[in-house]
């Protein structure tokens, strides 16, 4: 039985984003971590990682998506403070580190050209990345289905889903 | 969004504690999908002060079955429900509803109890403050519905009285023909009560010191086939403009027993017992499916843009019967 | 054709990577130091007078900077004519702005504005277009009597045009077989929805000197209006990679104006972003279209005369409304060849959300409600519709008033190939089966086909101007005010510059979108990406390289057009044996500059014809989209997959999806937007997609010297009323309006006893 009366105010959070570990103070201060804070928002606007986009930020269009446990979530609809113990990934943490080479569906959709203003291209990528990771060999159904949850308003959905099949023929 | 308090919960007891102690200041916050759309937008006149996570209590994301049927913990998100094997065998009709739920995304993140507890999708009251105000609807304390001779092409066709939202939940409306039970726990102990009871004019039973802990679900005939249909705009995104689940068993070329029941018609699941009369000892020819798909709709009641939703409803019916 | 290096290749877009790896920058990832946030105060009455505000509360609120209201706003002035300031003491629409407020935080100034107290007298609002041309109708400007803009505005020079006026109605009536009568409107005002919100920051220098970044497609035309529109400051626009526009970001000052203004009264760098609700209840949507109209035919298929009121909505106010009436008169005349015309526009005030530029810019608005008018005739003369477009598209050596009113005669190319290969690719001839018929029927399903057109002659709109500057080691730089906005031009007119010079294209960039370093650039609207701006472009490479060749010439001791350069070596023609560095005759320290410019042509239109296939639901009143194949000529590709890309765009960005579900929904007793959320406002996903095929030819433009041009922005306008006319065909009745959702098809199929059938709702 947790004790009722802790505040909530005297706290941290640690959030581990692409393999980084961050500290916060949680608080309204201007460097400190609100509980009202999306996941989008600290992620953007404490870490600098705006490959994240917001678009609709009611959790309907998808560019905020971000992979949190290996699955795809939506960052506009978390709050910072309850993703404590995460492993969060973003865009920004795709590819190899070391190497510094981009993950094959990014490169993929590079040779597709799968993208037009490329604003929802992130969420997409990263939705497509939970996709293969449980899936790696999903047909285009699938992919569009795994997709349905991404805005893309230039319509280049025809071109990602060539790009994300061409992945899935190499084995992703 | 606006500044509040929050705090992890350990146990279901510290969340009634907190509940009580916040006597309605306190907002639950499960899969967050509905709530934080509701706070961004600011269109309740009250903002909580306290945010109780509750996703951290892990025994509630639970999926077991015993002899009765299967317990589902409230805090188990959809995607478990999608990929169960218990529920694909026994109850598929679960599944059915789940993955036409919104988005991957929504589904990795909203939970069953949530999808039963989400506020209403009524777009004048998710009116977003930002733009000249929200809307003090009737449902808020307001004198009148403004959908009654507004845009109503999404309001309820059936049983509204004063306010004219429906129920958003496609969960609801399958756990409704399960004939499931929801366990309560709250200030005063623990209760138990059927889905179809669960809802309420203007929202849900819950009192301010309660949280749903369980669902539980009777085992259905294994002969008794299932049955749910969505129809929305889009296949994803959308909330149901209509949905119809049935549970329909036949035996020599017999309906020996028929559950119907009618989503997004009305403020809560619409169990259309003359129509599941009529079915029941009949062979389901086409004429008999007609006429109890008619007889499903007798009670509608549409407004001024929604009488589409009636024609709709019957179809639902029909083919939901029909298994097709 | 000819074999190019890069043209005409599929090519890897030069941004590709920043956006895979989400470093590219789009507005709302800028942030300057001691930036503040704006935030707007937005009115809950579609129409009032503001008869007090009180600020004070909000201004003591900790992190709050500045508060604005009409009493301190700069009279600065936007619209056509300008009529709209950025605070003003009366509001026009819900959502019209009432206040302006600089915070530290978002969440601050969200805070404030609910701490300014503000009295209204509400007026009454009026959103029917001709009930607000009633004489007792609310008035929105007093300069607006009857709230009918003013025609005549120097829009596109002296004399624009503003209305079809050709030929003798009564010689047109006679010489008609019969005549047919009909009304139909597109009045859904779909948004073009752009993932990326409208967004700035200003920055000012001193009292005159103000810096924009922002998400508009035309940076550095918005620097020149912005000088205009606030008097003598001076502007330096910085454009950045454009999150989508549809030509919605083309003029920025709705969204510029606040934040200039909060910036100069703090006196430090304020960004402003709008929300989603804010783009789609407070930022300009499609202007509505209604036609009420008459057509005089043959039973061959010809037009004798076409009359019609044409009822233009442009909401609270017109931001381009004139200009986009103008083109669409002049690309129904493209459409449709007749003798004799009466179109009479009428462009209209309203209490919603105001009207602005969207892809299909009028010509869309209009066909949409137009088309439908001629297919009553071509139904009656029982004519192919694929017939009927194909004898009336406008062909080489036909003229037709253009929007700056003079008469342009085409000197493009016949289209009837590309309108019989799409015919082809689409199985035309097996599916249709005549007016009102369905192709097929399988249980409660029918499928009924539909075609469209649409063609403009504004790929040579504007001026464009271009350098091209060569550096000794062989690379080349575009200097060039074009921004990103999605169909990779930025990246098209690096191709055409490898191209003349045959140098590597990752030897050629492109410059900032600043216009402080670089010319003039109207920017990439109406589809003169590849004719207008690349003429610009390509003239500037040609420049400078016959510069470098005067300069190599004498080293090789030949006249310069003798020589030839690739991959940044130059020698003589035929004699490769014998190549020269760039740097033998720039040297270590000089470079040499092209300048390219581009003056407005408009004689090319271009060509698209949509073909679409839907599949109607008879019970529930579902209609789908099963097949779509646009049918286009573009002279040259320059870039395969960006074209594709952007003619796969017909489909959203209130394109053919504003014929099926895409609508916005106004509360008109409320004046309020019932849909500001996209859960409510329907888009395509990916679940749900037809098969798409395109059917694309290349006949030589005399265009530039690749002889292409750009058909873009044209298609998604051919879609709407293709998909009204396949919906009729498959119910066997006709629908006069837009979006066909499930009710308007149940009600015209009788389905619903207690709804009225038919008719504009």
């Amino acid at each position: 039985m947790g004790e009722i009366n802790r505040s909530p105010y005297e706290s941290t959070i640690t959030l581990t984003v692409n393999g980084d570990t961050h500290l916060f103070r949680l608080g309204e201060g201007c460097h400190e971590v609100s509980p009202s804070h999306t996941l989008a928002f600290t992620l953007r606007e404490r870490l600098g990682l705006t490959g994240t986009k917001i678009s609709c930020d009611r959790g309907a269009c998808g560019c905020c998506t971000v992979m949190m446990d290996g699955k795809a979530v939506l960052s506009c609809m978390l709050l910072t403070v309850e993703c404590e113990e995460k492993v969060i990934s973003t865009i920004e943490g795709l590819g190899d580190p070391i190497t510094g080479s981009i993950d094959p569906i990014q490169q993929s959709f590079i040779d597709h050209t799968a993208f037009q203003c490329g604003f929802c291209t992130p969420g997409i990528i990263m939705s497509t990345k939970a996709l293969l990771t449980e899936n790696p060999s999903p047909t285009r159904g699938e992919v569009q289905e795994a997709l349905a949850g991404n805005f893309c308003r230039c319509n280049s959905h025809y071109h990602v889903l060539d790009a994300v099949m061409a992945v899935t023929r190499k084995g992703g | 969004m606006k500044a509040f308090a929050h705090i992890n919960a350990c146990s279901v007891g510290e969340v009634i504690q907190l509940l009580a102690k916040y006597q309605g200041k306190a907002k639950l916050n499960a899969g967050g999908t509905d709530l934080l759309g509701v706070l961004k937008d600011r269109i309740l006149p009250d903002y909580p002060e306290l945010i109780i996570n509750i996703k951290t209590i892990t025994q509630l994301n639970s999926i077991e079955e015993n002899d009765e049927g299967l317990r589902i913990g409230a805090l188990t998100p959809l995607i478990n429900i999608i990929a169960s094997p218990l529920v694909e065998k026994t109850y598929s009709i679960l599944k059915e509803a789940a993955v036409t739920v919104a988005s991957p995304q929504i589904r990795n993140m909203a939970t069953m109890g949530g999808n039963l507890c989400q506020d209403t999708r009524c777009w004048y009251y998710r009116y977003p403050d930002e733009i000249g105000g929200m809307i003090k609807c009737f449902r808020k304390g307001g004198k009148t519905c403004p959908a009654v001779t507004g845009e109503n092409r999404y309001h309820a066709i059936m049983e509204a009285r004063k306010c004219f939202a429906v129920c958003p939940s496609d969960m609801a409306v399958v756990l409704t023909v399960l004939g499931a039970t929801l366990t309560i726990a709250g200030g005063g102990g623990t209760r138990d009560i059927s889905v179809e009871e669960f809802f309420t004019p203007m929202g849900n039973v819950l009192v301010p010191d309660e949280m749903i802990t369980m669902i539980n679900i009777p085992k259905p005939s294994p002969v008794a086939s299932q049955n749910f249909l969505k129809f929305t705009l889009r296949k994803p995104i959308d909330f149901a403009i209509v949905s119809a689940a049935s549970l329909i068993t036949i035996d020599r070329g017999i309906c020996t027993d028929a559950r119907v029941i009618l989503g997004a018609v009305a403020w809560k699941p619409i169990r259309v017992s003359e129509a599941e009369g009529f079915l029941r000892g009949k062979e389901l020819t086409e004429e008999v499916i007609a006429e109890g798909a008619r007889l499903a709709l007798v009670g509608a009641k549409p407004l001024s843009k929604n009488a589409y939703k009636v024609d709709i409803a019957k179809t639902l019916v029909k083919r939901a019967v029909a298994g097709c | 054709m000819k074999d190019y290096r890069f043209i005409g290749k599929a090519t890897t877009r030069k941004d590709a990577l920043d956006i895979v790896t989400g470093k590219t920058k789009f507005i709302n990832d800028l942030s300057f130091p001691n930036m503040l946030y704006a935030k707007v105060l937005r009115s809950p009455f579609p129409h009032a007078l503001i008869k007090s505000i009180d600020t004070a509360k909000a201004m003591k609120l900790p992190g709050v900077k500045a508060v604005l209201t009409y009493k301190d706003i700069p009279d600065w002035m936007g619209g056509l004519p300008r009529h709209v300031r950025v605070l003003d003491s009366k509001v026009r629409y819900v959502g019209d702005a009432v206040a302006l407020v600089a915070a530290e935080t978002e969440e601050i100034g969200e805070e404030a504005l609910r701490l300014i107290i503000v009295e209204y007298e509400p007026l009454p609002a009026v959103y029917d277009v001709e009930e607000a041309m009633q004489p007792e109708a609310p008035q929105l400007y007093e300069q607006f009597p009857g709230n009918v803009l003013p025609r005549g505005i120097r829009v596109f020079g002296p004399n624009p045009l503003q209305e079809v006026v050709i030929g003798d109605i009564d010689q047109g009536i006679a010489e008609a077989d019969f005549i047919v009568e009909g009304t139909y409107s597109y009045e859904n005002i779909p948004n073009p929805l752009p993932p990326e919100s409208p967004g700035a920051i200003a920055v000012w220098e001193g009292e005159d000197t103000l810096t924009v970044w922002s998400a508009s497609q035309g940076p550095h035309i918005l620097k020149v209006a912005l000088q205009k529109m606030m008097g003598s400051s001076n502007v330096r626009s910085m454009g950045s990679p454009v999150g989508g526009s549809y030509g919605s970001k083309y003029m920025s000052w709705q969204y510029v104006f606040p934040a200039a203004a909060l910036a100069k009264a703090t006196r430090r760098p304020v960004k402003i972003c709008y929300g989603r609700a804010e783009q789609l209840a407070a930022f300009t949507v499609r202007l509505g279209s209604r036609i009420h109209g008459k057509v005089g035919m043959k039973m061959d298929g010809s037009v004798t005369f076409l009359e019609g009121d044409w009822f233009v909505n442009t909401g609270a106010f017109s931001e381009m409304a004139q200009g986009m009436v103008a083109v669409g008169c002049g690309e129904a005349q493209l459409m449709l060849k007749c003798a004799n015309w009466n179109l009479k526009p009428k462009v209209v005030c309203t209490n919603r959300t105001a009207s602005g530029q969207v892809r299909g810019f009028g010509g869309q608005e209009l066909k949409c409600a137009l088309v439908p008018i001629l297919t009553l005739g071509m139904e009656k003369a029982n004519i192919d519709p694929v017939d009927f477009f194909k004898k009336n598209y406008v062909k080489p050596g036909e003229g037709y008033y253009w929007r700056d009113g003079e008469w342009w005669v085409s000197k493009g190319i016949d289209f009837t190939n590309a309108i019989e290969e799409g015919a082809r690719v689409f199985g035309w001839q097996e599916k249709w089966q005549g007016w009102l018929k369905p192709s097929s029927v399988e249980g409660t399903k029918r499928r009924g086909v539909g075609v469209g057109v649409h063609g403009n002659a504004d790929v040579g709109e504007d001026v464009s101007e271009a350098f091209v500057r060569l550096d000794p080691d062989g690379k080349a730089i575009i200097y060039s005010g074009l921004a990103e906005h999605g169909t990779g031009q930025r990246s098209n007119i690096c191709k055409m510059v490898a191209e003349i010079l045959q140098i590597p294209l990752e030897w050629v960039s492109v410059t900032a979108a600043d216009s402080s370093i670089n010319p003039f650039e109207f920017g990439p609207v109406g589809s003169r990406g590849t004719y207008a701006i690349g003429s610009a472009v390509i003239e500037a490479a040609e420049k400078a390289k016959k510069q470098l060749f005067d300069l190599m010439a004498p080293k090789f001791k030949v006249t310069p057009e003798e020589l030839e350069t690739v991959n940044g070596m130059v020698y003589v023609k035929g004699k490769d044996e014998e190549k020269l560095p760039w740097i033998a005759g720039l040297g270590y320290h000089g470079t040499c500059l092209g300048r390219g410019r581009f003056q407005p042509d408009f004689t090319l239109p271009n060509f698209m014809m949509i073909f679409t296939e839907v599949e109607v639901d008879t019970e529930t009143g579902k209609v789908d989209l099963i097949k779509v194949v646009s049918a286009t000529d573009v002279g040259q590709i320059i870039d395969p997959p960006s074209l594709i890309n952007q003619l796969n765009g017909c489909l959203g960005s209130a394109g053919i999806d504003s014929a099926l579900f895409e609508e916005t929904v106004l509360d008109t007793r409320l004046g309020r937007i019932m849909n500001p959320n996209m859960i409510d406002y329907k888009w395509r996903t990916f679940a749900e997609l037809p098969e798409m095929e395109h059917a694309i030819l290349e006949t030589p433009f005399p265009s530039h010297r690749f002889h292409a041009i750009g058909v873009g922005e044209i298609a998604p306008s051919p879609g709407p009323s293709a998909v009204l006319m396949a919906v009729a065909n498959a119910i066997g009745v006709r629908i006069y309006d837009y979006p066909l959702t499930p009710d308007k098809i149940l009600s015209a199929l009788g389905k619903m006893d207690t709804l009225k059938k038919g008719g504009r709702g």
